[in-house]
């Protein structure tokens, strides 16, 4: 009776209401969070910061510390972000909520919805129940649960449903902060319903950590998966050639692609470019909008130099001045 | 009476789970609350170029940042969903970052209205909608992000966001000129800044801003009339800040400002003020700081005329008397005529600020001036200086720049579909008194 009325005292402020249901979930969900100690050979490039990050390894451009994983099933899967467990990995170390760790063995990976699956062998681990996808909208109130940097304690980032419709449609987004620490932990729902694992924050995505914008492979796109990497095979990813330019789609009037935002640490960057940059030419042909060029960087490698020629504003005299601008296309990291 | 709620909500609770927590309930009721905002606002985004827009009328009136949508007339635009509009560029204020476009031929569009942003509370929630990173673009599904006003009134310089709302809700490169929306589903301001204080990375911190709708509502008149709006400004007062112990009887600092300075036979003299008066309030609002002061009459249109209260210190009497006064705002003709300005070189033209196509289109030309010297005409449409290709007044401007004052010019001139070539060459403008431009 005490209880009850304490609970009805206490309705009116949905702010502590959200502090509690909040915890609530954290200790709920974060019995099936795991975390992982992925232990890799020293950067063969060298120590990660130093020099240009391009020259590393994703994974060597994060710091060094445990990373997340959710249980899949209760006889020892775990889903994690494929990121997480990437590369020349020596050993696993995957620690449950109860303290106990155990050595995982890392099966298949899925670049293109950035999820990977490791092995232990356990039983009767908590597996969280799923939430009904076709009842997930936008301005859903949503939690991230990750066990990073103390992998005893699981940590709580909450949002909202940002989009639904993501990825290729593999993810939801959401605003609830994502970062290299509860990267591969769940996203779920309020009443602790598993939406998606989270996935596609790596140093190079132009929204990095904490921004605000992050991902969670839907779980039905895992369910779909689940058969290729329990039997150990990975599905790459298609390379696409990026040049890390965002074109501002639709001004007319104006004769070739406006570059609207310049990605961090891009070939566009690296090769000179800038926002307000207005490309005309891709390899000595005329580009007039976006579609052009988007084409014309279909029929490129990852790894070609491409010569675009781009109308510079000169701020001192005003003037359009044309310069030439090479871009070493990479792989798109987004 | 609470007990009897809680009981009634007991027994049609939707899930079990609810059922047995009233804090869930309570988060499942604030969630309703945001579905419903999502609801009514989502269809009335727009996708602009690199960023954002909000549709505010059913004819099509569209905000957005000048950042976004200042560097072309005319516009593809994408509601959510998809769906392709012709929309063009009608008024903008490149000094505070709006622009104002129109859907052509627009009816029945989704909108959403223009709340009231001097309502809003710190604290109170918010959700922006926008199009990080471009992230929607080929589904045209617009991002959500939910926080909460973090400070209201906020001033930064340059482009001047004079009265913004700060938030924390996540805005992104690509949100830009998309709505801040309160629980009422109402557009309080119009994100477009952020601060990216984070190393080589262009991402959110948990500090965005918008202009405020208030501010928006008081220019609209002046957006949709076309053409450059000005901000205002307290023409011919020098103020400083109450409690500056170098003059006598300047009051405490946060209560207003102090007329430090008044140049006779300007607005703000002809309405009354006089040195040593300390305004109190403007328009409901204390100018607590210096800052304040300035985003309070910049974030009303030049030509405005507000209502002052103030006080004036009787020497004799040795008391405060309070007073009310009608300031002019400055005036929109002057700040036209000084946008016409190219640095110190006068042309005799003025440009036509509603112009919707390339090139400059000679609005008046000054009689006997260096323009009608050279055979320039009313409707003119200038294309080249000096054989560069100039789209806008801003770019005409720009071309000038480093030119002197009889050094001649070639313009490149379109009239009656022909293009001529004029040799115009400009003059020693002389001019006292005008304040500096504002930057852009």
């Amino acid at each position: 009776m005490i209880a009850l009325l304490a609970a009805v005292l206490c309705q009116d402020d949905p702010t502590s209401a959200m502090a509690r249901v909040m915890q609530k979930l954290r200790d709920r969900v974060g019995r099936s969070v795991v975390a992982l100690e992925v232990v890799r050979d020293k950067d063969p490039e060298g120590a990660a910061g130093s020099g240009p990050s391009g020259a590393h390894n994703d994974y060597y451009n994060r710091p060094e510390g445990p990373c997340t994983g959710t249980i899949w099933t209760e006889d020892g899967l775990i889903l994690t972000s494929a990121f997480n467990v990437s590369g020349d990995v020596r050993r696993i170390t995957v620690r449950t909520s109860d303290g106990k760790s155990y050595e995982g063995k890392r099966l298949g990976w899925d670049a293109t919805r950035d999820i990977a699956l490791v092995k232990i062998e356990a039983k009767d681990l908590p597996v969280l129940p799923k939430a009904k996808m076709d009842a997930v909208r936008q301005g859903d109130f949503v939690a991230i649960v990750g066990r990073a940097p103390d992998p005893d304690m699981a940590t709580i980032n909450q949002g909202i449903v940002s989009a639904l419709d993501r990825m290729k449609s593999t993810a939801v987004q959401t605003d609830a902060e994502l970062n290299y620490g509860n990267v591969g932990g769940p996203l779920v729902n309020l009443l602790g319903e598993l939406v998606g694992v989270t996935c596609q924050i790596k140093p190079r995505t132009n929204w990095g950590q904490s921004g605000g914008v992050g991902f969670a492979c839907k779980h039905a796109e895992i369910d779909k998966a689940l058969p290729e990497l329990k039997a150990s095979r990975n599905t790459e990813r298609g390379k696409e050639p990026w040049t890390g330019i965002t074109p501002a789609e639709g001004a007319e009037g104006v004769e070739g692609v406006v570059v609207a935002q310049v990605a961090a640490e891009s070939p566009a960057e690296e090769g000179g470019m800038q926002e307000g940059d207005v490309i005309v030419e891709f390899e000595g042909k005329k580009v007039k909008n976006w579609d052009e060029m988007r084409t014309m960087l279909a029929g490129k490698k990852v790894g070609d130099v491409v010569k675009l020629k781009v109308m510079r504003k000169d701020p001192k005299t005003g003037k359009d001045a044309a310069k030439d601008v090479k871009v070493k296309l990479t792989d798109n990291p987004n | 009476m609470r007990t009897a709620t809680l009981a009634l909500l007991l027994a049609v609770g939707s899930t079990a789970a609810a059922q047995e927590d009233p804090d869930l309930q309570k988060v499942q009721e604030l969630q309703k609350k945001v579905h419903a905002v999502v609801d009514k606002t989502k269809a009335a985004y727009v996708f602009i170029g690199g960023g954002s827009g909000v549709c505010i009328d059913a004819d099509g009136w569209i905000l957005t940042n000048h950042h976004v949508a200042g560097g072309a007339q005319n516009w593809k635009v994408r509601f959510t969903g998809g769906k392709q509009y012709d929309a063009a560029l009608v008024g903008f204020h490149p000094a505070d970052d709006v622009a104002l476009l129109k859907v052509k031929n627009g009816k029945d569009l989704p909108h959403i209205d223009l709340g009231d942003s001097d309502a809003m509370r710190v604290g109170d929630p918010v959700i922006a909608i926008g199009n990080p990173f471009a992230l929607g673009n080929g589904n045209w599904e617009p991002t959500i992000t939910h926080g909460i006003v973090s400070a209201l009134h906020v001033y930064l310089d340059n482009p001047g966001y004079k009265d913004a709302v700060q938030t924390d809700a996540q805005i992104n490169p690509g949100n830009s000129g998309g709505p801040l929306i309160n629980m009422d589903g109402k557009v309080i301001g119009i994100n477009g800044r952020i601060d990216v204080k984070r190393f080589l990375s262009r991402v959110n911190t948990g500090i965005g801003y918008a202009i405020p709708s208030n501010q928006i509502r008081r220019f609209l008149p002046h957006f949709k009339a076309g053409g450059r709006a000005f901000g205002g400004y307290m023409d011919g007062a020098t103020v400083g800040e109450c409690g500056d112990d170098r003059y006598e009887n300047t009051g405490e600092f946060g209560e207003g400002v102090f007329i430090a300075g008044l140049t006779e036979e300007t607005p703000a003299a002809k309405a009354g003020l006089t040195t040593g008066d300390i305004i109190t309030d403007i328009e409901g609002h204390r100018p607590y700081n210096l800052n304040r002061f300035h985003g309070i009459v910049g974030s009303w249109p030049a030509g405005s005329v507000v209502k002052v209260k103030y006080k004036r210190f009787d020497a004799a009497k040795k008391e405060w008397a309070a007073k009310e006064a009608k300031v002019l705002l400055g005036d929109p003709e002057k700040l036209r005529a000084q946008e016409a300005n190219v640095g110190n070189l006068f042309l005799g033209f003025t440009p036509s600020y509603d112009f919707d196509d390339l090139g400059v289109e000679v609005d008046e030309v000054t009689e006997k001036g260096p323009a009608a010297k050279a055979g320039l005409k009313s409707g003119d449409v200038i294309k080249k200086v000096d054989g560069g290709r100039v789209r806008d007044w801003k770019e005409f401007k720009a071309a000038l720049n480093g030119k002197k004052a009889g050094q001649k010019l070639k313009l490149t001139v379109s009239r009656d579909d022909k293009e001529l070539e004029l040799e115009i060459v400009p003059e020693q403008r002389k001019v006292e008194g005008m304040p500096e431009e504002e930057g852009e």
